[in-house]
């Protein structure tokens, strides 16, 4: 490269040129068709060969050679390749050009002198290629190209960014080497692990030596068949006309005029049988052939209700078992209970198909005597007729289920009543028995708080009474000393007793003990409140 | 295949459209294309000629310039032209190695030279013409012309 000045490179091309650098031997394929080998077995496979001899190596794909589906705006067309840009550079005259084009352009200039190839301006090489805008590149990956293997057969079309990772990761058709050590022929990706198909075969019409790998490839054998084979055309054993050997078989069910077929009516019960052409004159007589169509889509419709009625079928067998495993549960058997048998009319043999409980002998549809709230037996008589055994059965079952559907509705009603009435009583009586737990409470912390005070009195009183003892007569100022320590001391003896004459006691005993007795007796008062 | 890439881009966009009096006749490899040019406006030197124009494209084009001459067939004159030798070569900065710029192309070259003889008025050749045609073994490419006449 003639001008190694410090551009950039966007992802996809150091990719593209990093992979390029490695050794061949390093460049496994990563991915593949769903048939193909996993990339640990081709791994494997690889490393198992001679390193001379590992070359599964792919050309990166050439961006020049891309074909592009839509047709791209001529602004990101570069003036050289005509192509849109690949890795473009921007020129201080502002002019655009791929790197590479760039490149070559520069080559044949003389050193010093490199000239842009639009506008002649002079290029420094090392300052005057400049990165392009990112909205550049983000406009260059976003145009549509076909894969470069599209006339191999690949169908990928998709934005030019992917276009790399595709061809070298995922395409099926990516050339690489043949797998086989002695040949180093290139074979489709795809075909890869089939191991060497280039031997050569004939084709079973004309003989011609082909390889395998072409037979392989689907449409190219249709192409043989179809264009090259010299033998591609065969008579048709009935009516003697040329066509080609894939579509006999569409020639003869379909439009050989010299083939016998029956008559359309067949299925209506024409019996006539002839010549293709002798066949058609006959459908525009025959009434039968004329019904054909609409009895064969008549005959379609009801297969697909068969069809479509079978499941049903079975689900209403399904349900029905659940709707008897449900009723067994709600009214468990009563032996007694025999006096309503209720049979189901439309299908006698129900029980059969079901077999109930051996608890319960009856069938399954039933009224719930047990579950009858207690009523005075002349109300039942007179509210549930059916409930009496005199009475002839139900007219049908519909009135059966709708009795049986609201006996059911009066019992759930009734069972939610009680239980809002429960849920009131259960509610008052909590209320109820949490006050008076509330009262207790409040008693026994009045009864532990009184205690307190009681001890803290006494705790007090008593130091009190130790120290002035041991300070003995610097305490006693007035003569009235040992009569307040005699006073102090029948305070506490007395605390114990009536709290109500404290008080009166603690304004008696004067300003001597003033801190404590202030503090005890705010606190005695509010314990008293 | 540089060259065979951007020529064949270049057969695909002269397929589709072509500016008017000029001509593409024969591109059947990446080495040798035949054109057809005609002065469009009413000239009396060019009038109701057509010129045939031979391009020879290196293995390096558009980075190398391609050959351009004239062709002289039947029905196809050299045209008049101060730059313009009787052999048919072509005297013009834009396709000798200085003057070529991988922009050009076959289309752009057309032009120039149709502009070229439009908005000439001299029925001359060049100076030392009869000299140039005997003696010239040369290619074109290789001449280096001095070119006199920049109003080209
Ligand atoms: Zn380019
Ligand atoms: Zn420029
Ligand atoms: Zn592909
Ligand atoms: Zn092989
Ligand atoms: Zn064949
Ligand atoms: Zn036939
Ligand atoms: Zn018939």
């Amino acid at each position: 490269m003639a001008s190694p000045s410090p551009i950039p490179y966007d992802r996809r091309s150091s990719r593209a040129s990093s992979t390029a650098g490695q050794p061949a031997s390093d460049l496994l394929v990563v991915g593949g068709p769903p048939n193909s080998p996993s990339p640990l077995e081709l791994f494997l496979r690889a490393s198992n060969l001679p390193s001379s001899k590992t070359r599964i190596s792919k050309i990166p794909p050439d961006l020049h050679m891309l074909e592009y589906v839509s047709s791209c705006d001529t602004n990101l067309i570069c003036l050289i390749c005509h192509s849109p840009f690949d890795k473009p550079v921007k020129l201080a005259c502002d002019h655009y050009f791929c790197r590479d084009c760039l490149d070559h352009a520069f080559e044949v200039q003389p050193d010093g002198h490199k000239t842009c190839p639009t506008c002649r301006g002079r290029v420094d090489t090392d300052t005057g290629v400049l990165p392009v805008p990112k909205i550049l590149e983000k406009m260059l990956d976003e145009l549509v190209v076909k894969c470069p293997n599209t006339k191999s057969g690949c169908t990928w079309v998709d934005s030019r960014v992917n276009v790399n990772d595709h061809v070298m990761l995922y395409c099926e058709y990516t050339l690489v080497e043949c797998p086989s050590h002695e040949c180093r022929l290139p074979i489709f990706q795809k075909e890869f692990h089939k191991g060497c198909l280039h031997y050569t075969l004939s084709c079973e019409h004309c003989h011609t030596s082909l390889m395998k790998k072409d037979l392989e490839v689907g449409y190219i054998t249709q192409r043989h068949q179809k264009t090259h084979c010299s033998n591609r055309f065969t008579a048709c054993p009935h009516c003697d006309a040329e066509v080609l050997r894939l579509d006999l078989k569409v020639h003869v069910n379909d439009s050989c005029p010299k083939m016998v077929i029956p008559c359309p009516g067949t299925i209506l019960g024409c019996h006539f049988t002839a010549e293709r052409t002798e066949v058609i004159k006959h459908e525009n007589a025959c009434p039968m052939a004329t019904m054909a169509p609409h009895f064969r889509d008549q005959q379609a419709r009801i297969e697909r209700n068969e069809a479509r009625f079978e499941p049903l079928a079975r689900k209403v067998g399904i349900l029905e078992d659940g709707l008897s495993n449900i009723t067994n549960m709600l009214y468990p058997a009563n032996p007694n209970d025999s006096s309503f048998p209720v049979t189901n009319p439309l299908d006698p043999n129900h029980s059969d198909a079901f077999p109930p409980a051996p608890l319960i002998p009856t069938p399954d549809f039933r009224l719930p005597p047990a579950s009858f709230p207690p009523v005075p037996p002349t109300n039942d008589q007179s509210q549930t007729p059916f409930n009496n055994p005199s009475q002839p059965p139900f007219d049908s079952q519909v009135h059966h289920l709708l009795t049986l559907h609201d006996s059911l509705r009066d019992e759930v009603s009734r069972i939610a009543n009680a239980l809002t009435d429960l849920e009131g009583r259960t509610n008052m009586m909590i209320i109820n028995e949490n006050q008076r737990v509330k009262d207790e409470m409040l008693h026994t912390n009045a009864a532990i708080n009184s205690m307190r005070m009681q001890l803290h009195w006494l705790m007090s009183a008593t130091l009190h009474q130790r120290t002035s003892n041991s300070t003995g007569t610097s305490t006693a100022r007035a003569g009235g000393s040992t009569s307040s320590n005699s006073n102090g001391n029948g305070r506490a003896q007395g605390a114990s007793g009536a709290s109500t004459s404290l008080g009166a006691r603690a304004e008696a005993s004067g300003t001597l003990h003033a801190p404590m007795r202030r503090l005890s007796d705010s606190t005695r008062q509010d314990t008293k409140l | 295949m540089f060259a065979s890439k951007r020529l064949s881009k270049e057969l695909s966009k002269l397929h589709d459209h072509l500016p008017p009096g000029i001509e593409l006749i024969q591109a059947d490899d990446f080495a040798e294309w035949l054109m057809d040019i005609r002065v469009i406006d009413s000239n009396p030197l060019y009038q109701d000629e057509v010129y045939r124009l031979k391009f020879s494209f290196s293995q390096s084009y558009p980075i190398e310039a391609p050959e351009v001459v004239f062709v002289k067939d039947a029905t196809h004159p050299i045209p008049w032209h101060p730059h313009v030798y009787s052999n048919g070569i072509i005297c013009l900065d834009l396709l000798d190695r200085q003057g070529w710029s991988p922009v050009h192309n076959v289309e752009s070259i057309c032009v120039s030279l149709q502009s070229m003889l439009t908005s000439n008025t001299k029925k001359e050749r060049p100076p030392g013409d009869e000299q140039f045609v005997k003696y010239n073994t040369q290619r074109p490419r290789d001449i280096n012309f001095v070119f006199h006449d920049n109003q080209v």
